[in-house]
């Protein structure tokens, strides 16, 4: 039975390495065929539109909006959790979707909380 | 003057020539042969007419075309053949490249230009072989100081991330090649690889531009799942299942976009974040950040990420029809196959063949692949459109638009589907079945 689930997934992996099996031979057929001319350090320098490039590439970057991805963390998990009660709710008492409503609440709330704070400047 | 091969011989040419062909039948015999007998050892062989298929049986079948069609029958049923083929990768891909095509001629066209239009005599319609030629035999430059493996690896994963994403969308009834129970889920799980590779790019090139446009498509696409998640859940309280196939099954009447019509104009908009389109292209921003994370590409390595997320417009594509617009289900416009033909065969003047194993698909199937195609090719217009109209937004305004407004709207689309339920104008006591 588990077998049998676990099984229904293998397509998803076959048709992932075929793609890995049939794209690859393009960047080494590329890799065979294209000219390689005139190597000079230069030309391997990151690009900076025709400018020398200065200081690393991997520098400190102001991530203004990093409150987003820290809600994210919390409400993708929140909002899968809706999936579970989603699927089952035609089969559920209808007195099961109180306890949801409130969890619906609970969730509203702390993102309008969490996306007032992430309005606040001060804090980031 | 110059020429082509200025120390060419017949004799060197005809001896280079007998060369491979030794090498290649050697080659053959002691690597190719095993190869096949192990294959043949390993692979399960379809029965035919009451008789276990082997490889001699296989060979006379070939030489005999009235009976090749049976042959052909059992390899279409394969799971090889769909990934391959028709469902899976070759399906998309062809759809992807008529998709760039199309964009082209038809931005050029909102825009009143030609577009794309020496290549080949009819309005440059081989203009897509001339630009894989040209992007194949291009040089490949990576920067010095980048992270090789990883970068090498990434549009190549990039490619199959998005085939995997097609992999699980139902083309027509029992087409479809992982046919999974949590199907939305895994769609969700395969979205979720997409910002792995992009942030992977922007790192290992090591360069300034790749990392800001990095940085924006992680902060795009993460903003935009949650809206996106959160807008079908109207769809699975109605239906009651995550599996895709059953989905469709359950739009035979009235299409969910009638009944969730704020789910679906959400969705949409969070596909085009999640493909980073215009207007929310910011990721690849070409008038402010060069190309964005896709700046130190080169040559055919960007010619597979171009690839990879047509084929993925594709499969959003083909996910909004699945869910919204009632996949397969349309009027029926196949004329059946003629009868004449299965029973008394083919006629052509004195000869008459009768060719068992037609026919090849069934009429719903075609049907069904038909109305697919429709509606998807219409959705794409659709997602292609904005990118000749609107003008791109700022990346505050983004994320305002996602978690204020989308995520609102979100919820208002699950009152509205509760109380469809609740009302009793859906479910198992509502008036509309």
């Amino acid at each position: 039975m588990v077998g049998e689930i676990a099984s229904s997934y293998s397509p998803v992996l076959l048709i992932f390495g075929f793609a890995l099996i049939a794209m690859a031979p393009t960047l080494i057929i590329s890799r065979m065929i294209a000219p390689k001319k005139r190597s000079n350090p230069v030309k391997f320098l990151p690009m900076e539109c025709g400018q020398v490039p200065s200081g690393e590439g991997r520098t400190h970057f102001m991530m203004q909006y990093y409150a987003y991805i820290l809600m994210f963390v919390v409400f993708d998990v929140m909002a899968i959790f809706l999936f579970a009660w989603g699927t089952s709710m035609l089969e559920l008492p209808r007195t099961a979707t109180l306890p949801i409503l409130a969890f619906l609440g609970i969730m509203f709330a702390a993102m309008a909380y969490a996306l007032h704070e992430s309005r606040r400047r001060d804090i980031w | 003057m110059s020429t082509i091969a200025p120390k060419f011989r017949l004799g060197h040419f005809i001896a280079s020539l007998t060369d491979n062909i030794f090498w290649g039948v050697v080659l053959f015999t002691l690597i190719g042969l095993p190869i096949v007998f192990i294959v043949l050892f390993l692979i399960e062989l379809p029965e035919i007419d009451g008789k276990l298929l082997s490889p001699y049986l296989a060979v006379t079948y070939i030489a005999d075309p009235s009976r090749t069609l049976p042959i052909i029958q059992s390899l279409i049923q394969t799971d090889f053949f769909k990934i391959v083929a028709f469902p899976g990768f070759g399906f998309a891909a062809l759809i992807a490249g008529a998709t760039i095509f199309i964009e082209r001629k038809f931005l050029a066209k909102i825009q009143l230009r030609p577009g794309p239009f020496y290549c080949g005599k009819v309005e440059g319609i081989l203009q897509l072989m001339a630009d894989g030629l040209k992007l194949i035999s291009k040089e490949i430059i990576i920067p010095a100081k980048a992270d090789k493996p990883i970068f090498w690896a990434a549009p190549v994963l990039f490619v199959a991330t998005a085939a995997a994403f097609v992999s699980l969308i139902p083309v027509a009834p029992g087409w479809v090649v992982a046919d999974l129970d949590v199907g939305l889920i895994a769609v969700f799980a395969i979205i979720g690889f997409f910002p792995i590779i992009t942030i992977l790019v922007s790192w290992a090139a090591n360069s300034k531009f790749p990392f800001i446009g990095g940085i924006r498509a992680l902060h795009q696409m993460v903003s935009f799942e949650i809206p996106l998640i959160l807008s079908l859940l109207g769809i699975v309280i109605l239906t009651g299942t995550l599996n895709l196939s059953e989905i469709v099954a359950s739009q035979a009447g009235i299409w969910w976009i009638v009944f969730l019509p704020i789910g679906a104009i959400v969705f949409f908009i969070s596909i085009l974040a999640e493909l980073e389109r215009i207007p929310f292209d910011l990721p690849e921003a070409e008038s402010e950040i060069v190309a964005g994370w896709l700046t130190e590409f080169s040559g055919m390595m960007y010619g597979l990420v171009q690839l990879g997320s047509y084929v993925k417009l594709y499969a959003f594509a083909g996910l909004f029809v699945t869910l919204f617009l009632g996949g397969w289900h349309g009027p029926m416009v196949v004329p059946p196959f003629p009868e004449e033909i299965i029973t008394e065969g083919i006629t052509m003047g004195p000869i008459s063949i009768k060719i068992p194993g037609l026919p090849l698909f069934s009429q719903e199937m075609l049907n069904g692949t038909l109305w697919f195609v429709i509606k998807t090719m219409g959705v794409i217009m659709v997602i292609l459109l904005p990118r000749g109209v609107f003008p791109r937004i700022r990346i505050d305004l983004l994320l305002h638009v996602g978690w204020y407004k989308l995520i609102g709207l979100c919820f208002l689309n699950l009152f509205i589907a509760l109380g469809l339920i609740y009302g009793g104008v859906l479910g198992p006591e509502g008036f509309i079945q």
